[in-house]
């Protein structure tokens, strides 16, 4: 099974894709994913329901949330109302730490996306603050990844014994399945998600050319 | 610079007010301008001539910031304009246009730490009926070099 684990919508203040067009796009242009996760910035959409959605269109549609640390940005997986109390999503200035620790008490998944862009990803700020713990995933393949930075996080990834997913990080419609993540078995909501990450079989894929 | 007290002084506080009069050839520039074709937008003569909806965005408050907003250091760029309409605006139906600061948030990005500050003006025919929204979106970044 693939999915595009990193998309954000009209929810995200800098989305402009609708979930609905997301999925016309996907089936009209025949994308080779099977899903997507939404990881909105700075928060968790907690009111959207894309079941009807998902099943019209046969895909898996799932919710997750990309948050701001002094590391850069980091997707989590497995957001729970208690991990959504365990620190403010929509706080830029986050503790990576804090972040892994949380999700950690609360069977999340947190995966530093986009590690080798400036300012924003991992690799800019582990010579300051050192090679982080906890951390077992980080995106290699980002959809809108500039010159090398693909390149910087594969690196990265590789010295550290990180494991890589892909993620589109499709904020319009036709970038989404831009890259993604093939998983061994099907996945059908978040705890498979979580589950298929921690069991760490999976495969970062890129279709960008 | 402490978003949290800036919104609790200034958010969802009307700042302004303005009264728009609504031209026809004003709203046939701005269609032809916009590439439109529709002869609802632009033919003066069409039974159910209006507006295009992002007109609503065309629309300018008499200040940009409420007044007492402190400065914040950085570089000031457009960050985009999104409008949301509830009725069809028409020629000929003045508009009442009253503004507030409708949010305050930071994010960082490749080019660093950023502040949005979105305004929305929300407008309102003479019958006190809300027609439209239309977000203006403001971002402050941090100079570059720091």
């Amino acid at each position: 099974m693939i999915l595009d684990l990193h998309t954000h919508s009209i929810k995200s203040d800098d989305g402009r894709a609708k979930v609905p067009n997301y999925c016309q796009w996907i089936r009209a242009r025949e994308i080779p994913i099977d899903g997507f996760v939404l990881t909105e910035h700075r928060q968790f959409d907690a009111e959207s329901d894309y079941s009807s959605l998902a099943a019209k269109f046969d895909l898996c549609i799932l919710k997750a949330s990309e948050v701001e640390t002094e590391y850069g940005h980091v997707l989590v997986f497995g957001v729970t109302d208690a991990l959504l109390s365990a620190f403010d999503f929509g706080d830029i200035h986050l503790p990576l730490k804090r972040v892994v620790e949380a999700c950690a008490a609360h069977g999340a998944v947190p995966v530093p996306c986009h590690p080798g862009r400036k300012r924003v990803g991992m690799q800019a700020h582990v010579g300051e603050f050192g090679v982080p713990e906890g951390i077992r995933i980080v995106e290699i393949y980002n959809g809108g990844s500039r010159d090398q930075e693909d390149q910087i996080a594969q690196t990265m990834a590789n010295e550290l014994g990180y494991l890589g997913i892909g993620g589109s990080d499709a904020h319009i419609v036709s970038h989404i399945g831009r890259c993604a993540t093939r998983f061994p078995g099907p996945i059908g909501n978040t705890a498979e998600l979580v589950e298929a990450l921690r069991a760490e079989d999976f495969e970062a894929l890129t279709f960008r050319t | 610079m402490d978003i949290e007290a800036l919104k609790e002084e200034f958010l969802h506080k009307d700042f302004d007010e303005q009264t728009f009069e609504i031209d026809a050839d004003d709203v046939v520039n701005f269609a032809l301008a916009c590439g439109e074709v529709a002869p609802r937008y632009t033919d003066p003569g069409h039974p159910d001539f209006q507006a295009p909806p992002t007109f609503a965005s065309s629309f300018q408050a008499g200040r940009r910031m409420p007044e007492g907003f402190p400065k914040i250091p950085g570089l000031g760029m457009d960050a985009g304009k999104a409008a949301s309409l509830k009725y069809p605006i028409r020629p000929g139906v003045p508009l009442v246009g009253r503004t507030h600061l409708h949010d305050i948030y930071l994010k960082t990005g490749r080019s660093g730490p950023m502040t949005f500050l979105v305004m929305r003006m929300e407008l309102y025919d003479p019958d006190g009926v809300q027609v439209a929204t239309a977000d203006t979106s403001v971002v402050i970044r941090e100079r570059p070099g720091k």
